[in-house]
């Protein structure tokens, strides 16, 4: 029990100290912000950086043309059909000036269809840009058609949009406002949590066994302790490494989010330590006269915190070492990490099975995929944490984590095989084959 | 279990009881149909620097392996200072492996505490013979630096230090000179020695067989897993001699052929003297009392053959023997 101590601390310290350790810290925040601001930026880049581009409208109606509104991108020049016999002579005659020629046909009333000519191959903005104001302007041309005075306003004033809330009826009559798209973003999050750092971190433990083997250090190690000792070693203490990583994010975290909460008014560790009282909370709300507010912190508040994050730290720990025990066994059995992507690559593929699996789920959280998907271990710490939000039977969740610590178990005891023999043999290419033979051993 | 061993010094009889540290009796083991080592048995007396030889492959790792508790026997036992070998017992070895290594990234010190307390040390004083060590080898100053800065005649020290911090009381050490320059290799050589005398016990797998005539006592020669020759040095030399004279003649004398005791041999490039093989069934003593009658004999004596032929030549028979 000293040894593997001993072989936890050594593990952790080597890879807290590195310097790889502190830029991934910072980086990866940094790299999920981005990912997520990346697109808006592009956005805002395409229709900012580029210039406005001319297009005519040849209205063969002579009522629709100047309906028309620019946008950022395009300006459009309204002209009369009549005036122009020869469209395409037109265009040619602009020199490049000209993006695109759109003709509003004679009876585009009745067959609700214009038409784009260019030499260039013609972009879907322009398409959009054009077909939602036209229809626009075509509905209510139509809607004026009626002679109704104040149709058209009657129309709008009629329009509704039913806002869908759900309430959770509790087994001792209470009521709790639940919102799906929050469960649905927790869940989601936590499992792509779970991906990542069992990906990363599983990488971590195979290039760690790789690089004593290589290093030939690690017969000089198993001279003074068990091989399953440095393995677990490696696997606990590459873990800890992780949740130190996580902590810090979470410090950070709540720290920013104290501050943005104190400009907000509404200090998240106050919305916490409320949180078993829920009165109390739109009691507090209601005096500050957000109803709004009330109505999502409310939605926050109905999802069960509890159950979730206990089982994010068993589905965490359970898919963890399942696949760290793998990644061991499969560093183990190779001498240098290029040839290690034949054992990797099956391993990376089941992982985006129950990443997508995952998300098909939101869609039906309790269908016969949902189900099946969260008991089979490879994929349950993924699925289940998607479809915990939505109210999992606690038989279901229960059979899964004892599967999902059944099989991880088994995976360690597998792989403690492998790698004894593993890491003492050298220069022999070794495929899966070779893997079945030494676990007879 | 002790042997009686009957020594003769000075004319005087005296009975010695050898104590075995290390009693290895017939061990087997066996990998993917290949066996590795065939009913091996070897006894390591109690302070003795002791070699195992044999050519690569004969299953000399193995047996190393076995003894240090990282692969197991199927068959046969392990004995270690006279009770079956432990889990536990690691703590009383060191070993050198052949293909060595250590984590190039961490510092010096660190490293040989981390091992030093791997093997059962407590930090404060693994910590304070590391640094005994690492005066001794006159690498004080590196402490502090990452092993990857190091030469590698250096990093062969580290490793050294790594191996004996915990004063173990058996020693096992795979092709201990490789990688190092003589001036380094004669150290390390007087660091065994030294180790032998404050009463480690050395177990020597090499090649080397000039290192072998030059510290051990006693070999065991592994050929095809099995044990094919066991002994003292001295003994074996002794065993194996060919009835080789080497012969000094007065100046400007040459020697006589005599088909009847001997047949010339070959003579050394720059060597005055000359070498005979006596004829099967002649004594040394004949064949010197007809020399000094024959010839102005300035000296002679008996050649006895090197560790390295007898290994070849054993090896080379037994090869022959199954083919």
């Amino acid at each position: 029990m000293d040894k593997l101590k001993l072989i936890i601390a050594r593990e952790y310290m080597s890879m807290v100290g590195r310097k790889s350790f502190i830029i991934m810290t910072i980086l990866i925040p940094i790299l999920m912000i981005a990912c997520i601001l990346l697109p808006i930026g592009i956005g805002y880049l395409n229709t900012e950086g580029s210039e406005t581009e001319d297009v005519a409208v040849i209205d063969q109606t002579g009522r629709y043309g100047g309906a028309i509104q620019d946008t950022d991108l395009y300006h459009f020049i309204a002209l009369r059909g009549d005036t122009i016999a020869d469209p395409r002579a037109f265009y040619d005659k602009s020199d490049g000036r000209l993006t695109a020629v759109v003709i509003i046909p004679q009876d585009i009333d009745s067959v609700h269809q214009l038409t784009i000519y260019s030499d260039k191959t013609i972009n879907s903005s322009l398409k959009m840009t054009l077909g939602r104001q036209l229809s626009d302007t075509l509905t209510r041309a139509h809607v004026a058609s009626y002679g109704v005075p104040n149709l058209q306003k009657m129309i709008d004033e009629s329009s509704v949009d039913v806002d869908v809330k759900s309430v959770k009826w509790g087994e001792d009559g209470t009521e709790t406002e639940t919102s799906t798209e929050i469960a649905m973003g927790i869940g989601f999050f936590l499992a792509f949590l779970i991906y990542m750092f069992v990906l990363m971190y599983g990488a971590m433990i195979m290039n760690g066994v790789i690089e004593e083997k290589t290093n030939r250090i690690v017969e000089v190690i198993v001279s003074s302790c068990k091989p399953f000792q440095l393995m677990m070693g490696k696997i606990i203490g590459v873990a800890l490494v992780g949740l130190t990583q996580l902590a810090i994010w979470t410090v950070v975290m709540l720290a920013l989010s104290v501050v943005a909460g104190s400009m907000l008014g509404l200090a998240l560790g106050d919305t916490l330590g409320m949180a078993g009282d829920p009165a109390a909370v739109q009691a507090a709300l209601a005096q500050g006269g957000n109803a709004d507010m009330s109505g999502i912190v409310q939605a926050i508040l109905g999802v069960n915190y509890l159950q979730i994050f206990t089982s994010f730290v068993f589905y965490f720990i359970g898919g963890y070492l399942l696949y760290a025990a793998l990644f061991a066994a499969f560093g183990s059995a190779v001498d240098q990490a290029n040839d290690a992507s034949q054992f990797t690559t099956p391993i990376i593929i089941v992982m985006i099975i129950a990443l997508y699996a995952g998300m098909a789920c939101i869609d039906n959280p309790n269908g016969p995929m949902a189900f099946w998907c969260s008991m089979i271990p490879f994929t349950s710490p993924i699925v289940m944490m998607v479809r915990l939000p939505y109210d999992v039977p606690l038989w279901q969740l229960a059979l899964s984590i004892v599967l999902l610590f059944g099989t991880a178990t088994l995976t360690v005891w597998i792989a403690s095989r492998i790698y004894r023999t593993g890491i003492l043999l050298y220069g022999k290419k070794t495929g899966f084959k070779d893997l079945l033979r030494w676990l007879r051993h | 279990m002790r042997n009686y061993e009957l020594r003769i010094t000075n004319y005087e009889l005296i009975y010695t009881a050898v104590n075995n540290f290390i009693e290895i009796s017939d061990v087997v083991k066996q990998y993917d149909g290949h066996l590795a080592l065939d009913h091996v048995s070897m006894n390591v007396p109690q302070g003795c620097i002791y070699g195992l030889l044999g050519p690569n492959g004969a299953g000399k790792t193995s047996l190393i392996r076995i003894i240090n508790r990282i692969t197991h026997q199927d068959s046969g036992t392990v004995m270690l200072d006279g009770r079956a070998i432990t889990d536990d017992d690691v703590a009383h070895i060191g070993y050198l492996p052949e293909e060595r290594g250590l984590y190039k990234k961490m510092k010096v010190g660190d490293q040989i505490v981390y091992l030093a307390r791997l093997k059962g040390m407590d930090k404060t004083s693994a910590t304070g013979e590391m640094l005994q060590w690492l005066e001794r080898f006159d690498l004080g100053e590196w402490r502090d630096k990452k092993l990857e800065a190091l030469s590698k005649g250096m990093q062969q020290k580290v490793q050294f230090i790594a191996t004996v911090i915990h004063r173990p009381r058996l020693l096992i050490f795979d092709e201990p000179f490789s990688g190092f320059d003589p001036v380094n290799a004669d150290q390390l050589k007087a660091e065994i020695l030294r180790l032998k005398q404050e009463g480690s016990t050395v177990l020597f797998s090499t090649h080397n067989m000039e290192s072998v005539e030059a510290i051990c006592e006693r070999i065991t020669l592994i050929n095809h897993s099995r044990v094919v020759l066991e002994g003292s040095v001295d003994d074996i030399r002794q065993q194996h001699k060919q009835g080789i004279l080497a012969v000094d003649l007065a100046r400007g004398e040459t020697l006589q052929p005599c088909d009847t005791l001997y047949t010339l041999l070959p003579a050394a490039m720059g060597s005055r003297e000359t070498l005979v093989r006596l004829n099967p069934g002649v004594s040394m003593h004949d064949a010197i009392a007809w020399l000094n009658d024959h010839c102005a004999l300035a000296g002679f004596h008996e050649i006895l053959p090197s560790m390295h032929d007898i290994f070849v030549n054993t090896v080379k028979d037994q090869n022959h023997g199954q083919a």
